[in-house]
């Protein structure tokens, strides 16, 4: 019977291990995550950090980890009982299904998918929303009701320049191929190819995942936790867990997609590859110790006005530089032009208030020249 | 766009100072220093010339206390009898219940003899609540530690 | 048709926000209708803190109620030392030494900057960039360590006496003042840099929140409240107390009145105390700190007096009826924050419910005050 079955049983044992393999690297990076931001955000604000949890507080998380499970799973009274437990669920399984295609380098692997990684990593992306959704709605608090809704409202918009980013990719490399588009990045990474869409993937990257200044569907101070707000131990244990490793796959994703992947001097790729993403991620972590948080209606604003425009100007560009044929450096030209226009008009828009002030203080300065007159 | 890369580079550079010099200071080891005025719970005084507490259970202190948090009694001084010493009275029973202390020193302000002060203590935690009930003999340990620590001396009568 | 209106009408929604929420500064609780995400009404409640200062003090001697007014604006602690010292002195008709008042002001501006130090860092964490709080604790941190080498304690001081001081000041106060005033001045650049000309923060707070000068006067605003809608109204300059006319200072003016306006007020508010405190400690005189009336018991003449000074968060007024015995007959404090909470339904109404923490943010009230 087995040997009958042979290569397809040998087939679901080894992916079986890779995802087991998977599964825990991705829990040891989710650990190192937490770590890191907890530590990097503390010396920012000239903090610590962890401190007492082994040298240099570097077994923290593990702390954290073993506090959440141990920690009584309180399920409200009035909450859909199914509902609530099943959230957390469909939102770490979207998150952990988007790493089968991720490859780390072209050999490590769970399965790279040849005609369908980057589509794939885009179709499975957006399950996690429904997560949320039914998180918010589940826990029967109107904070988790507002905080769902906004998170459907807020990673729906942000979607859309996100496949946007990835289809003008496919145009560019003809390939859905993440190991392929990683490849073709060897003289050039995208980065400098495509400017605009690194800050369009970015930003809406950020968005995705709910980092500041996007973090609008959990906002501590306003919905405090929003669909989280009823969960506890192992439950919110879960989502902390989705949360880090969406960031991290963000991460990734702007590694492997724009800053040439794992190509790089000197170190095996791996290495390059974990120092590009770690570098992505302390970014994230600098602008969430620096910015403010948006309104809902702003961040709308700025996803249907600024980003989605821009988006398909970008697969617009790409189309024409396909078509004709174009060298390289005209589609940066292009990119730097849309990215210098709607500078412009973010300039314009977001800096509204600013330019009154600007102006309000003008007015003042003369008010007090008259006064002393 | 300006004034938020402004603030990247200031949390940039305040990385690199936290880096170098973080503000937090580790607790246990490394505490806050504390003043030298630093009010902490109150405590009595011993005077060591004639080995009795300074305290004569007046109780001026305890009118005074806007919490009501200390009790006195005072009874007749043994030492007096054989002329070792002057205080006519001399303290019993003396009882603050720390938990209520506000910590405000008006108790030091008003006493006529020096005998009660503000020590450095503030630390003190209990696991039941009746522990916080400090009696004669915790109080005048923390104010002859006080005592000890800072050189203090009774002001000068003139 | 009707049948299908009436399935798209929605029903606004009841959430309490408060009294257990990170943002509400203390126990408060507001009960907002919302349409989605849109305020329509809001039902401010009071009185989770409320713990009697005002009848309290009907039994307590006139030396014991300053612990009380250290415990009203737990922020402000000197200040509210100050006005209710001078209720008293009013009442006995005494005037404190020169050099008494100059230290008394040089406290309360050092203290009005800690208070604002407090407010940039908490409008910070409304608005969602949790660094300012931080940055600015180091700086309120430094000032509360001084006040601790001067007073003994870091915010419940009960350092001022009536007539006087507890004690004198340490010998190295001058030294310690003029050292520590540049410090400051780049802790609050520091914070100020993070916050105020942001871009995100501005379209967070500029054009929100936004009262008239005739609504906060008609709602009786005071302090950053009102001068951020365009009134010059400081009570240290209309009717000088204690020695504030001794003092070169300008007043901060808003134009709109929104919740910029009233950050910004803070902000030079902070640098024109700074202002205060260098002239103040050039001109400190020699004398004595010690109150005249001593160890006895205060007992003014039957009188009633109603004083009013500066507080960083406004106006406040403490009035204060003497029977002629050692405690007062009645003692009515005007407290600052309970008056600017008083616009918050106005302030509130067609917001967005994420403005809502911004706008009580910007009016900086301090609960243990507004309940008393
Ligand atoms: S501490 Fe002073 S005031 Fe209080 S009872 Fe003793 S002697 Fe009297
Ligand atoms: S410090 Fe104040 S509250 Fe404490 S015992 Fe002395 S008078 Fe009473």
């Amino acid at each position: 019977m087995i040997a009958s079955t042979g290569p397809y049983f040998q087939d679901a044992i080894s992916t079986l291990i890779s995802l087991l393999t998977l599964f825990s690297f991705l829990a040891v990076t989710v650990l190192s995550l937490v770590w890191l931001e907890r530590k990097a955000l503390g010396r920012l604000q000239l903090r610590l950090g962890p401190t007492r949890t082994g040298p240099f507080g570097l077994l923290q998380p593990i702390a954290d980890a073993v506090k959440l499970v141990l920690k009584e799973d309180i399920v409200p009274n009035e909450a859909e009982k199914v509902i609530f437990w099943v959230a957390p669920i469909i939102v770490v399984i979207s998150a952990f299904m988007l790493w089968v295609t991720i490859p780390l380098t072209p050999s490590i692997v769970v399965q790279n998918l040849e005609n369908m990684g980057l589509f794939y990593v885009g179709a499975v992306g957006v399950i996690g929303i429904l997560g949320l959704v039914l998180a918010g709605w589940g826990s029967a608090n109107k904070y988790g009701v507002i905080g769902g809704l906004r998170a459907a409202a807020q990673l729906i918009s942000y979607e859309i320049p996100l496949i946007m980013v990835f289809v003008s990719i496919a145009i560019v490399t003809q390939t859905f191929n993440l190991v392929e588009i990683v490849n073709l990045q060897s003289p050039v990474p995208f980065i400098l190819v495509l400017p605009l869409g690194f800050v369009l993937f970015f930003v809406s990257g950020l968005a995705e995942v709910g980092r500041t200044p996007f973090d609008i569907y959990f906002a501590e101070s306003e919905i405090v936790g929003g669909p989280f707000v009823e969960y506890s131990g192992a439950h919110w244990a879960v989502f902390f867990l989705s949360e880090y490793i969406n960031t991290f796959a963000i991460a990734t994703l702007t590694v492997l997609l724009f800053l040439g992947g794992w190509s790089g001097p000197f170190l095996p790729s791996i290495v390059w590859l974990l120092i590009k993403i770690y570098a992505v991620i302390l970014l994230i972590f600098w602008i969430r110790g620096t910015l403010p948080r948006l309104r809902i209606d702003q961040l709308m604003a700025f996803a249907w006005k600024v980003m989605v425009p821009l988006s398909f100007y970008l697969v617009v560009c790409c189309s024409i530089y396909v078509f004709y044929g174009l060298p390289w450096w005209a589609l940066t030209v292009m990119s730097i032009f849309g990215l210098g226009v709607v500078g412009v008009i973010i300039y314009q828009y977001i800096t509204a208030p600013a330019r009154k002030v600007a102006e309000v203080r003008e007015r003042l300065r003369l008010l007090q020249m008259s006064q002393e007159e | 766009m300006l004034s938020t890369v402004k603030g990247m580079i200031q949390t940039l550079s305040s990385t690199w100072r936290g880096l170098r010099k973080p503000v937090t200071k580790l607790y246990p080891e490394n505490p806050t220093v504390l003043q030298n005025r630093f009010m902490g719970f109150p405590g009595l005084t011993w005077d060591k010339d004639i080995d009795e507490p300074f305290c004569t259970g007046c109780m001026v202190c305890i009118r005074n206390c806007p919490t009501q948090c200390m009790t006195a009694t005072m009874k007749d001084n043994p030492k007096f009898a054989d002329e070792s010493s002057k205080r006519r009275k001399i303290v019993d029973e003396f009882e603050i219940n720390l938990n209520r202390c506000i910590l405000c020193g008006i108790c030091v302000d008003v006493c006529n003899f020096d005998a009660i002060v503000m020590t450095h203590e503030h630390e003190e935690s209990g696991s039941y609540r009746d522990g916080s009930r400090m009696k004669l003999d915790g109080l005048l340990e923390i104010g002859g530690k006080y005592q000890t620590q800072s050189g203090w001396k009774p002001a000068p009568k003139d | 048709m009707m049948q299908d209106q009436q399935d798209n009408q929605t029903i606004d929604m009841m959430l309490n926000m408060g009294p257990q929420h990170p943002s509400t500064h203390g126990v408060f609780r507001m009960e907002l209708r919302i349409d989605g995400e849109k305020i329509i009404d809001v039902k401010p409640h009071i009185g989770y803190l409320h713990r009697g200062s005002e009848k309290l003090s009907e039994g307590e001697q006139y030396h014991q109620i300053i612990t009380l007014f250290d415990r009203m604006d737990y922020l402000a602690n000197f200040n509210n030392e100050l006005v209710y010292c001078m209720a008293v002195e009013r009442l006995l008709d005494m005037e404190p030494s020169k050099r008494t008042e100059y230290i008394r002001v040089i406290l309360c501006e050092l203290n009005r900057i800690a208070s604002h130090l407090l407010y940039v860092g908490t409008i910070g964490l409304d608005a969602g960039a949790m660094t300012p709080a931080l940055f600015s604790f180091i700086g309120r941190d430094r000032i509360q360590t001084l006040f601790e080498s001067i007073s003994g304690a870091r915010m419940m001081h009960n350092y001022f006496k009536i007539g006087g001081l507890k004690q004198e000041v340490p010998d190295d106060f001058v030294r310690m003042v003029k050292d520590i005033m540049p410090v400051i001045r780049r802790d609050i650049d520091q914070t100020e840099k993070l916050l105020t000309f942001n871009e995100i923060f501005l379209s967070r707070t500029k054009d929100i929140g936004v009262i008239t000068a005739e609504q906060a006067i008609d709602y009786g605003l005071t302090g950053p409240c009102l001068r951020g809608s365009g009134i010059n109204y400081d009570v240290r300059k209309s009717e000088p107390y204690s020695v504030y006319q001794d003092f070169d200072f300008d007043v901060p003016v808003g134009l709109d009145g929104d919740c910029w306006d009233r950050h910004w007020v803070r902000v030079k508010e902070m640098h024109e105390s700074l202002r205060i405190i260098e002239q103040a400690i050039d001109k400190l005189p020699d004398g004595d700190v010690a109150s005249p009336l001593g160890r006895r018991l205060i007992r003014p003449s039957e009188g009633e007096v109603y004083v009013k000074a500066e507080n960083p968060r406004g106006e406040i007024g403490v009035y204060l009826v003497s029977d002629g015995t050692d405690k007062p007959y009645r003692l009515k404090v005007r407290p600052p924050s309970f008056c600017n909470l008083s616009a918050i339904q106005l302030l509130l109404q067609n917001s967005w419910v994420a403005d809502s923490v911004v706008i009580l943010g910007s009016l900086d009230i301090v609960l243990g005050e507004v309940d008393r």
